[in-house]
């Protein structure tokens, strides 16, 4: 019997597969010709994106996925923003009869959440788990970014998200 | 050159991927911080949610991912529901200027549709392929969940998880 271990995977996310909280999303043409995003119209409130990290998990221990880190690409246009901040939630599935339960993975970011992140400009936020661990197949990845946009006449195109990870098999 | 046949392997699928039918659904945060969920407002019908299975295939007989079973994470709040039956549909792609068909391969829910599936709490719902089987490349499947509400009930759909086999 082979073995896989490969430490360079990765896998897109479109914009579509995103949860939108808060504000008014649209599908819309990108920025950049025949790119798409989802468009947020311009108001002064706090959005939040969940990002679901769409690979394997396996129910054998230290097999399936384990997840290094996500790049989130995004464009703030119109103003900066107040800020950009991730978080990265592991959820553990109920039992039928029983609530999820959700753990916040220690993680860093490669931007400055008030400053370098909520620059009216195309972002790529790379956040890179602290000590990533093998996924099993109860549990699953939600990085809840958070947009505050202030009062100036922002708007906020999503474009992709990017999971790396090593896969096992 | 290696060779991977892995029977534990399990894929997420998030319920921004589904495709809910009547009704008013809305994305919105969980129950439980932090997780999120699609919301069915309350509605005396019949909501149907379609699952797609987002699973390799392969055009290679044999080879690819073999569905073994399927678990759907879900709530009823406010009330009980009057039914929640799992159907799964394999869809055969239809070649140019063809249409698609659809067969049913037989599948069981470990809740009953009329009873353990219906009552106001957290579900986790299992629904087993009777007879697995590797995934053409022509072929995808869908989980068709009914959820049969009366005026009150309202539903939250958290997420699914594929179990499957991995050869490659």
């Amino acid at each position: 019997m082979g073995y896989v271990h490969n430490t360079h995977l990765a896998q897109y996310i479109p914009p579509n597969a995103m949860h939108y909280v808060t504000g008014t999303w649209t599908q819309t043409a990108g920025v950049i010709a025949d790119t798409i995003a989802l468009h947020r119209a311009q108001a002064n409130e706090t959005t939040v994106i969940n990002i679901p990290i769409v690979i394997p998990s396996n129910s054998s221990a230290e097999k399936g996925s384990k997840l290094t880190s996500i790049q989130f690409d995004y464009e703030l246009i119109g103003a900066a923003n107040t800020s950009v901040t991730p978080v990265l939630n592991k959820v553990t599935r109920g039992a039928d009869g029983a609530v999820a339960t959700v753990a916040a993975v220690a993680q860093t970011m490669n931007l400055v959440a008030a400053t370098s992140a909520a620059s009216q400009e195309q972002h790529r936020m790379i956040v890179t788990v602290t000590t990533p661990a093998w996924i099993d197949n109860d549990e699953y990845y939600l990085l809840e970014v958070s947009i505050v946009a202030g009062a100036g006449a922002t708007t906020t195109n999503v474009l992709a998200a990017v999971a790396y990870y090593t896969m096992r098999a | 050159m290696g060779y991977v046949h892995n029977v534990h392997m399990s894929q997420y699928i998030p319920p921004t991927a589904m495709h809910c039918v009547t009704g008013t659904y809305t994305n919105v945060a969980g129950q439980v911080i932090d997780t999120v969920c699609v919301h069915r407002a309350a509605n005396a019908a019949t909501g149907v949610v379609n699952i797609p299975i987002i699973l390799p295939s392969s055009t290679t007989g044999q080879q690819g991912a073999m569905l073994n079973s399927i678990e759907v994470d879900y709530e009823l709040l406010v009330a009980v529901a009057v039914s929640v039956t799992a159907v799964l549909n394999k869809v055969t792609r239809g070649a140019d200027t063809a249409v698609a068909s659809v067969a049913v391969p037989t599948i069981t829910q470990d809740l009953a549709a009329g009873v353990a599936a219906v009552v106001q709490d957290q579900h986790k719902m299992t629904v087993t392929v009777t007879t697995p089987a590797w995934t053409d490349d022509d072929e995808y499947y869908l989980l068709e969940m009914s959820f049969e509400c009366g005026a009150a009930v309202t539903i939250d759909v958290l997420a699914a998880v594929a179990n499957y086999t991995l050869r490659v």
